[in-house]
C-alpha cells in the first residue's frame, strides 16, 4: 500500500470535452510518481455543505508534476466541480487504492471501457505503452449510449491501439452493446487475453461473466459512494463470492473477475 | 506557566485532548499511514464485538445535508481477531488506546471487557450502549436506566481500569441515562453517538440504505451534541468527552466550553484525514491569543444569558 498524502493543488487547465464532460487538470502534484493506473484520488469540494469528499481515477500524470481527471457532471458535487475556475486551489486526497496488474506482453489485452470508466483504462493503456507493450496487442472496446458518450477518440487514436467504438443507437462505430463485438474477437483469438474493465454496472456485470464464461483472467475497477476513500469507515463495501465483504476503496478499486458480486 | 494541552480522564493522562471517534478510525492502522497517531490524545477503536460481524449489506452510508447516514451495524473482527491481530499494532503506538465494546447481551459485554482486562495497553475502555444499528443491544441498553446501571456495574467487576459510558442522544432524557451510567460506576461519559435518521430518494421512492434507518452524524448534529454535552455537565462531576460534528477548532472549543474535557472527531476524519494534525496547532495558537494555559481554563467556561 502506498501512502497517500493529502495535497492543497490548483486548477491548472479546464476543457470542455463535450457537453457534460470535463477535463480538469491540477499543479503542482508532488506525488505524481507514486500514481498509477487504476489509483484514485479523493477531491474535496469548494461548499461544505456537499459534505463527503468525491473520489476520481487518474486519467494521466505528467512527469512535470501535473494530473488530470475527467468527469461528467452528474449529480451535486460534479456540478460544483464544474463551476471552478482556472486557478482554484483544491485539496486531493491520493493516491488511493489498489492499482491494476499489468498484463503479461505475450497477452491480448481486452479492454472494455464505458462513461467515465474511460479514464482509468486509457491511463492503463498509455502507461503499458510506455513500458514497450506493443500497441496492436491492445484492443480497446469503447462503449456509449450515443456518440456523444465516447470522448477523447484522438487522443485514442494516436496511441495506436485497436479502437472498436460501439454505441447503443449506432450514431458512432458499432450499433448496440460492446459486449457482443468483444465476444466475437474472443472467439476469434486463440493468444492468451486479459480483460480489463470499467464502465456501468450493466456493462462491469457483462465483462465479468465473459470473463468466466471464457475463462479469461481479468480486472475490474467498481464504483461505490465513499464516505473516506482509505478504509476507514467501512461504508464503500461490496459483497465478495467468497461471502465476505470488501471495501471498494483500500482492497479494491480494482478487483478480480469472479472475485464480487456485481 | 507554560502552555499545555494535556487533560485527564479519570486519571489518565492524554497529551491533548483530541480523539478519533469509534467507528471512524477503524483500528488505527490506515490513519498512521497518513500522521503519527502520537498527535492523538488517545485512539477509539471500532467497536470490538464477541463473534465477528459482517455488518449490513451494502449500500449501509448515504450523504445528508452536512452530515452522513450510516447503518454499518457493527462489522467488526471479533475480540479473537482483535487480540492477535490489531492489538500488536495497537501496542506500538504512542498515544492512550480506548477499545469501544459493544453487544447484544450483557454477557458478551462482560465477556469482551474481561477479555480486555488482561491487556494492558489497553487504557480505557468505552462502553457502546448507544448503537443504532442492531436490532438487540446497543441502543436498547443505553435507553433504559436500569439497563444502563447494571451493564456498567457488571462490566467494572471485570475491568479494572476506567470504563466510559457511550451515550445515546435517542432517550427522552441524556441526564437521567448518565445518572444511571454514574450510579453503575461509570468514569466518564462520551456524549454523544448518532441520532437515528432516514433518507429517502424522492425519485425512486426508496430508502437510500438497506437497514432503511441508521445514525446520522457530522456538523448536522453538532447543536444537539453541544446541548447534551452541557446538560450532562451541570448534572454531573464525571468528565465528559464531547463528540458530534467537529470539523474545526472552534467546534472543539465549543465543546470545551459546553463542558467537555475532551472530544472525538469521527466524520470529519473522512473529509480531512489530517483534522486532528491541524487542530492540535490551531488550539495552542488559540489558548495563546486568550491567555489560556491550560485546557482547563476553558471547559465548562460557556457565558450563559
Ligand atoms: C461510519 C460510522 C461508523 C460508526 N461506528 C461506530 C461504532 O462502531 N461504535 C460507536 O460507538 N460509534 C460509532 N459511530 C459513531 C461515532 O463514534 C460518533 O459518535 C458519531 O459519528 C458522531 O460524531 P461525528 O459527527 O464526529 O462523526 C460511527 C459513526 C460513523 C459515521
Ligand atoms: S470509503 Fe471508507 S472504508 Fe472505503
Amino acid at each position: 500500500m502506498i501512502k497517500p498524502t493529502c495535497e492543497d493543488t490548483f486548477l491548472l487547465k479546464k476543457r470542455n470535452l463535450k457537453n457534460d464532460y470535463f477535463s480538469f487538470t491540477f499543479k503542482p502534484y508532488v506525488p505524481v510518481k507514486k500514481c498509477k493506473p487504476g489509483h484514485f484520488l479523493q477531491l474535496q469540494l469548494p461548499n461544505s455543505d456537499v459534505y463527503f469528499r468525491r473520489p476520481f481515477s487518474i486519467a494521466s500524470v505528467d512527469s512535470n508534476g501535473s494530473i488530470e481527471i475527467i468527469f461528467k457532471i452528474f449529480g451535486e458535487g460534479t456540478v460544483l466541480l464544474a463551476n471552478l475556475a482556472k486557478g482554484d486551489k483544491v485539496n486531493l486526497l491520493g493516491p488511493l487504492g489498489v492499482p491494476f496488474k499489468f498484463p503479461k506482453k505475450n497477452e491480448q489485452t481486452i479492454i472494455i471501457a464505458g462513461g467515465v470508466g474511460f479514464p482509468p483504462l486509457m491511463y492503463l493503456a498509455v502507461e503499458m505503452i510506455a513500458k514497450g507493450h506493443d500497441p496492436k496487442s491492445i484492443h480497446f472496446f469503447y462503449g456509449g449510449r450515443t456518440t456523444d458518450d465516447i470522448i477523447e477518440k484522438t487522443r485514442l487514436n494516436k496511441l495506436g491501439v485497436n479502437f472498436y467504438p460501439v454505441t447503443e443507437d449506432g450514431s458512432f462505430g458499432v450499433k448496440g452493446l460492446v459486449t457482443k463485438p468483444v465476444e466475437e474477437f474472443i472467439k476469434s483469438s486463440n493468444s492468451n487475453m486479459r480483460i480489463f474493465s470499467c464502465g456501468p454496472t450493466g456493462m462491469l456485470k457483462a465483462a465479468d461473466a465473459i470473463g468466466l464464461k471464457y475463462n479469461i483472467p481479468g480486472q475490474l475497477s467498481l464504483e461505490a459512494p465513499m464516505p473516506c476513500g482509505f478504509g476507514i469507515c467501512l461504508g464503500c463495501v461490496k459483497e465478495k463470492t467468497d461471502g465476505t465483504h470488501a471495501r471498494v476503496c483500500c482492497d479494491g478499486p480494482v478487483f478480480e473477475i469472479g472475485e464480487i458480486i456485481i | 506557566m507554560k502552555l499545555d494541552l494535556k487533560v485527564k480522564i479519570a486519571g489518565v493522562e492524554l497529551a491533548n485532548p483530541l480523539m478519533t471517534a469509534s467507528g471512524c478510525c477503524g483500528y488505527g492502522e490506515e490513519l498512521a499511514d497518513i500522521f503519527p497517531l502520537s498527535k492523538l490524545g488517545a485512539l477509539v477503536s471500532k467497536s470490538i464485538t464477541l463473534n465477528p460481524r459482517l455488518g449490513h449489506p451494502p449500500p449501509r452510508t448515504a450523504e445528508t445535508t452536512s452530515g452522513m447516514l450510516n447503518a454499518i451495524g457493527l462489522a467488526n473482527v471479533g475480540i479473537d481477531k482483535f487480540v492477535t491481530d490489531k492489538i500488536p499494532f495497537l501496542k506500538k503506538q504512542k498515544t492512550k488506546i480506548i477499545v469501544n465494546v459493544a453487544g447484544s447481551k450483557l454477557e458478551e459485554y462482560v465477556e469482551v471487557c474481561s477479555r480486555l482486562n488482561d491487556i494492558e495497553c489497553v487504557d480505557m475502555i468505552e462502553l457502546n450502549i448507544s448503537c443504532p444499528n442492531v436490532d438487540e443491544g446497543g441502543m436498547e441498553f443505553g435507553a433504559d436506566p436500569i439497563m444502563t446501571e447494571k451493564s456498567l456495574k457488571a462490566v467494572k467487576k471485570v475491568f479494572n481500569r476506567p470504563v466510559i459510558a457511550k451515550l445515546s442522544p435517542n432517550v427522552t432524557s441524556i441526564v437521567q441515562i448518565a445518572k444511571a451510567a454514574e450510579q453503575g460506576g461509570a468514569d466518564a461519559f462520551s456524549v454523544i453517538n448518532t441520532l437515528l435518521g432516514m433518507v429517502v430518494d424522492a425519485e425512486t421512492w426508496h430508502t437510500k440504505i438497506t437497514n432503511n434507518k441508521g445514525g446520522l452524524s457530522g456538523p448536522a448534529i453538532k447543536p444537539v451534541a453541544l446541548q447534551m454535552v452541557h446538560a450532562v455537565y451541570s448534572n454531573s462531576s464525571l468528565p465528559i468527552i464531547g463528540i458530534g460534528g467537529i470539523r474545526s477548532t472552534s467546534d472543539v472549543i465549543e465543546f470545551l466550553l459546553c463542558g467537555a474535557t475532551a472530544v472525538q472527531i469521527g466524520t470529519g476524519l473522512f473529509i480531512d484525514p489530517m483534522l486532528i494534525v491541524k487542530i492540535e496547532k490551531e488550539l495552542k495558537q488559540y489558548m495563546k491569543r486568550k491567555k489560556c494555559n491550560s485546557i482547563y481554563d476553558l471547559i465548562g467556561k460557556v457565558r450563559k444569558y
